[in-house]
């Protein structure tokens, strides 16, 4: 056991550790849910983390993306993202992709699962495809402002993105913000482990929709 | 008996969680939103309609499935079925 993991220790079974510590996962996109989702998976000590972007930090990010600070400026995401990471010295290797999403994006073969990261439903399609060809579970998240929805795609069976979400592109930029952002990650970090530890509390076939404004979580069953 | 729920800014703005409405015999999707137009001011087309058409950005879920892949706007809704109606989150 990696020794900063002392204060988890009593959550998860010895078999539970070492699924987690052997755990090696795809983030698509180095953005707000996506930095959030890298600094929670390396904390809990998973194996290897991919971390993919082929964009450049802007001023616009600074709000809510939290590898990055204004002399990130112009640097590429995934580069400026690796170095915060690993200033923190702890065991998860970080391993950049500068590339961008596409149909032919061929994916590491030591892949867990898959936590979209995207800020679009277009791009989210594309990643969803290359989690079935490479059967590869996906937990979708999309947030704008208080409110979030989650999912979770398997690749043989169940709902798709694409069944659920199609017609959800709009063209507006959405309003986001760094705590919602943050309790969004925090969230799909949560369903994935769930999901890949076999608990029966995982999602099922459904969307976990989170209200930030009442505080309601809702679960609607697909 | 149809449960409609609202979620998101739908269940913000009309501060409503949903309607249940009883029908004799089954309607459809444009029949629903003129029945919730007439409850909440016209706010659902408003919402979820653009030129006659679903605008992008809005989804209408009939028992867990997206009106675009049964009829659209003339998707059938009977006794029963449960219908959701939100703007889905895009952002990241």
């Amino acid at each position: 056991m990696k020794d900063y993991l002392k204060r988890q220790l009593g959550l998860f079974s010895q078999d539970e550790r070492t699924l987690i510590s052997d755990l090696n996962v795809m983030i698509a996109g180095a953005g707000g849910l996506g930095t959030n989702q890298a600094i929670q998976l390396q904390r809990i000590g998973i194996n290897k983390i991919y971390l993919y972007d082929y964009d450049k930090v802007e001023i616009s990010n600074l709000n809510r993306q939290l590898c990055y600070g204004r002399e990130d400026i112009g640097r590429y995401k995934v580069e400026a993202s690796v170095e915060f990471l690993k200033s923190f010295n702890l065991e998860t290797e970080i391993v950049p992709k500068q590339e961008k999403i596409t149909e032919e994006t061929e994916l590491p073969a030591d892949i867990d699962i898959i936590f979209d990261a995207l800020d679009n439903f277009k791009t989210r399609f594309i990643l969803e495809d290359l989690a079935v060809k490479n059967n590869l579970a996906l937990i979708h998240a999309g947030i704008e402002g208080f409110f979030a929805q989650l999912m979770l795609i398997l690749p043989d069976k169940g709902s798709s993105l694409k069944d659920i979400f199609a017609g959800a592109q709009k063209n507006d930029v959405p309003d986001v913000f760094s705590p919602a952002v943050t309790v969004t990650a925090s969230f799909q970090v949560m369903e994935a482990l769930k999901y890949l530890l076999g608990r029966e509390e995982a999602l099922k076939n459904e969307i976990l929709h989170i209200d930030m404004i009442n505080n309601e979580i809702d679960r609607i069953e697909l | 008996m149809i449960k409609v729920k609202f979620y998101s800014l739908f269940k913000i703005n009309l501060k409503s969680s949903g309607e249940e409405y009883e029908f004799d015999g089954a309607i459809t999707a444009t029949e629903l939103i003129s029945k919730l137009d007439a409850d909440y001011d016209g706010y659902f087309s408003h919402k979820l309609l653009e030129a006659g058409e679903i605008s992008p950005g809005s989804i209408i879920l009939i028992n867990g499935h997206n009106v675009i892949h049964l009829n659209g706007l003339n998707s059938i809704i009977k006794d029963g079925d449960i219908v959701t109606l939100f703007p889905p989150s895009a952002g990241g």
